[in-house]
């Protein structure tokens, strides 16, 4: 579904991935860990179109992404959930959901899918008209979620969604994962949590200072001495 | 004194509203581009003069009804904001914030050097439809048809505007672009229709404002939108740049500020105005740094 194939990209002089491969199928969660500046993030945004690959090639479904602004990856069904939630604070939590929404034409579609949203996190429905930025960490990223599924993502593209969460929310978080790969959404996945991450996941790739260093199934990495070492504390 | 009777104070009262409308206009447009793409549009002050000269050549050679030559130059206007926005910003996203002030710098001595050429820098009369000069008498107090028409037509442009930007797809991507353009591309937002579309109302709103400004006080040359194009500044960052209600507010506080100013302060003083505008910009940022209604830069990263 999404290759990538030997991608290099810069921030300015950095060299910040230096030729990363990988490829995600059709119905799987992949996970993507590794420590801080490994260059996980920046996969996600290469992707995505806000960063430009200088070197390598990135296609979806046989599209080349590279050729693709940012607002027409989304159109083609790949949807980045950001880092940071990145909500738009000062919009109502419907004006968020709706905005997700509004390249689509498919209006009857769209009124299902935030209905399902409200269903996912009935607390949003209960603050849609409340200011994003009044609402708690937990819900933002709910929101971000959801804003994520009102843009109907075929390759969802989900940067650290348990980061300084609670314990039990980060939980919830992850049930919404899994539901919604069984609902047929594939998942590329961030995270620094690599032991949830490694949970959910069915493939992962281990990223260092912008190169893949180790990839296989999840269970296998998890149980990889050096992968527990570095990233499983011990 | 003759300074307290309610008729002069009426009077003033009138005049602050036409001056804050024409102020809060012009504001609105500054604070849109700014609120998006972080550029200070030094430009913006020449859309109103563009559209001074339009609305002269409509009333004087076209002969065109008074309704006419607003609309039309409203239109035009916005159309050169876009082909601006297209020709000389766009090829600049992703630059230094500085290089689109610079070059905005540059397209407003290109117009005002322009027109210069081409029209003389000798100011021209605009006249206004006899019926708009006529006075409506309300006891002492008279006023001109012009100057209501003035407040009025900037407050349903200002309510219209309002509506859009809370009520429509593309304003509320326009909200969210000016929190944050990244996320927002994330989202599926073609930011180059959101600037467009900002460009267009922030230019038609100016060229109204030239041609109500031209109206009123009769003149039109090419310099004529520097100065307020800079008081519309002033207005914009007082309010808190990058808010449009905060550019409302702004604009209104400044031509109520600045009327009261000549009104009230002695005569020897008035010839300060301008002084005391800047002074009141100082005030006004030492206490709120952010402006009235500005809620501090939102990170970007």
């Amino acid at each position: 579904m999404l290759v990538l194939d030997n991608v290099h990209t810069y921030y300015g002089r950095i060299h910040a991935l230096k030729g990363v491969s990988l490829s995600v199928e059709r119905g799987e969660i992949v996970a993507l860990i590794g420590g801080n500046g490994a260059g996980k993030t920046t996969t996600l945004l290469t992707i995505s179109g806000l960063l430009r690959p200088k070197q390598g090639s990135i296609t979806f479904e046989g599209q080349a992404l590279t050729q693709h602004a940012p607002h027409q990856i989304v159109r083609l069904g790949v949807v980045h959930c950001p880092e940071g939630r990145q909500i738009f604070g000062r919009l109502s939590v419907l004006e968020n959901l709706r905005l997700a929404a509004m390249h689509r034409r498919d209006g009857q579609a769209v009124r299902r899918d935030l209905e399902r949203v409200y269903a996912l996190f009935p607390v949003l429905a209960q603050r849609r008209n409340q200011a994003a930025g009044t609402l708690s960490g937990g819900e933002q990223q709910m929101l971000a979620i959801g804003r994520a599924i009102m843009s109907q993502p075929r390759l969802l593209l989900l940067d650290e969604p348990s980061l300084g969460l609670a314990p039990l929310i980060v939980e919830s978080i992850f049930k919404v994962i899994a539901t919604l790969r069984d609902e047929g959404v594939t998942i590329l996945l961030v995270e620094q949590n690599a032991y949830q991450a490694l949970q959910v996941a069915d493939r992962a790739y281990v990223l260092e200072t912008g190169r893949v260093i180790l990839q296989g199934p999840a269970r296998a990495l998890a149980e990889d001495p050096a992968v527990k070492a570095a990233y499983l504390g011990g | 004194m003759s300074m307290f009777t309610p008729t002069y104070l009426a009077q003033q009262l009138i005049n602050a509203l036409n001056l804050g409308s024409l102020y809060a206009l012009v504001a609105i447009g500054l604070t849109m581009v700014y609120g998006i793409l972080r550029l200070i549009n030094f430009a913006h002050g020449d859309m109103m003069t563009l559209g001074a000269y339009l609305a002269l050549a409509g009333i004087s050679a076209l002969v065109l009804p008074a309704w006419a030559a607003l609309v039309l130059p409203m239109l035009v206007i916005a159309l050169v904001g876009v082909l601006i926005e297209r020709l000389a910003y766009r090829p600049l996203r992703g630059a230094p914030e500085v290089a689109m002030l610079i070059t905005s710098l540059a397209v407003s001595s290109l117009i005002q050097n322009g027109a210069t050429m081409l029209l003389t820098a000798q100011p021209r009369p605009l006249r206004v439809p006899s019926a708009l000069t006529q006075r409506i008498a309300f006891g002492d107090l008279s006023i001109a048809v012009m100057d209501l028409g003035i407040i009025a037509l900037a407050a349903v442009l200002m309510v219209a505007l309002g509506v859009f930007v809370k009520r429509t797809t593309i304003g509320i991507a326009m909200r969210a672009c000016s929190e944050n353009l990244r996320a927002a591309q994330l989202m599926g937002v073609d930011v180059n229709r959101v600037i467009v579309v900002a460009f267009a109302i922030s230019a038609g709103l100016a060229g109204a404002a030239g041609v109500l400004w031209s109206s009123k006080f009769g003149l039109v040359d090419p310099f004529m939108g520097f100065v307020p194009g800079l008081k519309a500044f002033v207005a914009a960052v007082i309010g808190g740049i990058g808010s449009i209600p905060g550019a409302m507010l702004g604009g209104y506080l400044l031509g109520f500020a600045e009327v009261f100013f000549v009104a009230f302060a002695p005569p020897e003083l008035s010839g300060y105005r301008d002084a005391f505008v800047f002074a009141l910009l100082l005030i006004v940022l030492l206490v709120r740094p952010a402006g009235l209604l500005g809620r501090g830069e939102v990170n970007r990263a």
